[in-house]
């Protein structure tokens, strides 16, 4: 048991956190996000810093190293599908595929977060996963409101790429859940210091708004909760995804997704929905994450499957 | 970061289970029902706790000058899991060993030290804590009681209430007012205080948590020698935070709560009740309360483990186990249903001892203020 970072893990962390600075950020998230675009760039510059195939997820900290770039990736609002092409696609597969990377279960015909930009499209129905190559003409854009670019997929191509073996599906899903909950994290994180950073500045009654009490408890409440997802994941993530310790870290992360977006948006106040205000750039993400894998619904299912054998 | 056990602490953890099986008697279950308060538990404690001492794991944390092994702090950690998951078998004693032992090491005279240490570690004495007045709940600085320095002795008047534990206790360790003139965190000392004083009266406050659970603690011209003052006379405040930051996690609720949802959730499958997914839904989300506070509890032995100062990851904690307690506590009232109403049944003993987590060593609300200001470095009001 340790709960502090090993030199290896510090190490990555920081030079993952000096590039994010140069090439993601919450201004480039929202110049991407006014065009609907993909950040090509940001995935040139992890990819030519060897980020991609840095960790070894064979090994237990490597899967955590990978979780903790995931993190850092979603709290500088990263506009690329790393945590999928990097993490689960290379976890679940055992092999890298073209990325960007996007994932799909459930509705065909629902937006799939980055699905027009990916190149590979990984889709998850009931027992079956099929890789498909995506190509001109598969996938269209879909106007969203939810923080990244989203596509549909025509049913053509859908049905195009080769299956995978038996038992895939419950490992493509464990993999998706950790990616989800530490992108969570990483997410809830930059969300609420942002609430905290604008209400120690803003001024009403003549005091600052983070000085009463009635708000004080409500963001410590935030980051109980943000605490604990971030050791569920790092503990679900070192112990390489097994099936119950995943559902779990995703079913409370997600949980607390959808507090942290009520309680940072009540507590910003009107200036909190505006484009000029940061704060969207992150927390519409939350819930966007939040309907992946049929949301907190499905991850506690699995939870209770895992647990008590609940069918 | 690693979140693996090692060999050795898997090893401890499997052999002081088959102690626990082997030790426990067989109806434990009911036993303790009552808490870690009740008279069954009480006395049993005491036999339990001198075979730990045997066994030399119940203060195994401590340094090896005070007959400890300075084992790391995760190997006690397991030890409060087991116990906590099991009815608390240590009884008040938890207490003892989690932070008025280390409080006394810290600030004991050597005569403190050599006189109680050796009773703590051996298992065989009662503490009670003497802390909350009438006047002094969650704004514990507005104690009153006095203790009035009279040549070589303190004459000490006043109350206490909310004690837990008191009517088997051999000591309680006290907050007073030393300084009359006094009225915030300067003047205060902490004292030392054999119940079998004269002059100390305890009268039960019957409650809807169990039988003989508070108690008031009245102080008349109680006189005792100004050498079982702990610590520096009027800066006894430092002392008691010092202990606090031990007392706030001593208790691994998250265990308890976590093994309780196991045995409610072989409950609800004997009833048919995992086919409704509500049920499920409520259960899984009551299962992710528990786990993070087992995270967030592990953090704070974590700091420990590496000689860090206590920091706010204690109030972190503390309020994740209360709302991992709390959940716990209303769904096993809720799915047994009209079975949770009878006395002692197993959803009522539960939710007894859950009802009170938000409120017990210090209200989720001051935790919450603590967290603001120095976790998130929130302005003050």
């Amino acid at each position: 048991m340790d709960f502090e970072l090993d030199d290896d893990q510090r190490e990555i962390l920081g030079a993952v956190e000096r590039l994010l600075e140069r090439h993601a950020g919450q201004p480039r998230a929202t110049e991407l996000a006014a065009k609907a675009e993909y950040d090509h760039a940001l995935d040139e510059a992890l990819a030519g810093s060897g980020f991609d195939e840095m960790v070894d997820l064979e090994s237990r900290s490597g899967v955590l190293e990978a979780t903790l770039i995931v993190e850092a990736i979603a709290r500088a609002a990263g506009v690329t599908s790393f945590a999928t092409h990097a993490l689960v696609a290379r976890a679940a597969l055992g092999e890298a595929v073209a990325g960007p990377v996007a994932l799909s279960a459930g509705d065909p015909s629902a937006p799939i977060r980055f699905g027009a930009d990916a190149r590979t499209l990984i889709r998850v129905d009931g027992d079956d996963v099929r890789v498909v190559p995506l190509e001109a003409g598969d996938a269209e854009r879909v106007a969203s409101n939810f923080g990244y670019p989203f596509g549909r997929v025509t049913h053509d191509a859908l049905a195009r790429g080769r299956a995978l073996g038996a038992g895939s599906s419950a490992t493509l899903r464990r993999w998706w859940r950790l990616a989800i909950a530490a992108e969570a994290v990483g997410t809830m994180r930059a969300a609420l210091d942002c609430t905290v950073d604008y209400l120690k500045e803003r001024r009403q009654f003549g005091r600052p708004i983070g000085s009463f009490q009635a708000v004080q408890h409500r963001l410590a409440d935030c980051s109980v909760r943000v605490e604990g997802s971030r050791f569920l994941v790092y503990e679900a993530a070192h112990s390489r995804a097994p099936e119950e310790a995943t559902a779990c870290a995703a079913a409370f992360a997600l949980e607390s997704a959808r507090l942290l977006f009520r309680e940072t948006h009540q507590l910003s106040g009107a200036i909190g929905f505006t484009r000029e205000h940061p704060l969207h750039v992150w927390s519409m993400r939350l819930h966007a994450l939040g309907s992946e894998l049929e949301g907190v619904r499905g991850h506690r299912r699995a939870l209770a499957r895992a647990r008590w054998g609940v069918s | 970061m690693e979140f693996d056990w090692s060999e050795d602490d898997l090893q401890h953890r499997a052999e002081f289970r088959a102690f626990l099986d082997d030790f426990l008697p067989d109806d434990w279950e009911q036993l303790a029902e009552g808490g870690p308060g009740s008279d069954v538990q009480a006395a049993f404690s005491r036999r339990f706790c001198r075979e730990l001492a045997t066994r030399g794991w119940l203060t195994q944390h401590w340094p090896a000058e005070y007959g400890g092994k300075a084992t790391p702090p995760w190997r006690h950690s397991i030890i409060g899991e087991e116990c906590w998951a099991n009815g608390e078998p240590r009884g008040p004693q938890y207490m003892n060993v989690n932070w008025i032992g280390p409080a006394i090491m810290r600030f004991g005279t050597n005569e403190q030290k050599a006189h109680h240490l050796p009773l703590i570690s051996g298992g065989e004495v009662l503490w009670c804590q003497g802390f909350s007045e009438p006047e002094a709940g969650s704004d514990l600085v507005a104690l009153r009681t006095s203790a009035r320095r009279d040549g070589d002795a303190y004459v000490i008047n006043g109350s206490k209430i909310w004690t837990s534990y008191v009517n088997h206790a051999d000591y309680i360790i006290l907050l007073v007012r030393t300084d009359p003139d006094s009225d915030k965190h300067h003047g205060i000392s902490v004292l030392l205080v054999p119940m079998d004083t004269p002059g100390i009266e305890v009268r039960e406050i019957p409650s809807v948590v169990g039988e003989r659970y508070f108690h008031e603690v009245f102080f008349t011209d109680v006189r005792v020698p100004t050498s079982v003052r702990l610590g520096p006379e009027d800066e006894g405040w430092g002392v008691v935070s010092y202990a606090l930051q031990y007392e706030r996690v001593g208790a691994a609720r998250y265990a308890r709560a976590a093994l309780t949802l196991d045995r409610l959730a072989e409950h609800a499958r004997e009833r048919g009740l995992l086919e409704d997914p509500l049920v499920v839904d409520r259960l899984a989300e009551a299962r992710t309360l528990c786990e993070a506070a087992r995270m967030l509890t592990y953090r704070v032995i974590d700091e420990r483990a590496h000689d860090h100062p206590p920091s706010t990851h204690t109030q972190i904690a503390r309020v994740a186990n209360t709302r991992a307690d709390y959940a716990v506590g209303e769904l096993t009232v809720e799915i047994l249903g009209a079975d949770a109403l009878e006395y002692g049944s197993f959803a009522d003993a539960n939710f007894r001892l859950a009802m009170t987590a938000g409120v017990a060593v210090g209200a989720t609300e001051v935790q919450l203020n603590l967290i603001a200001a120095r976790h998130l470095g929130l302005p003050r009001g």
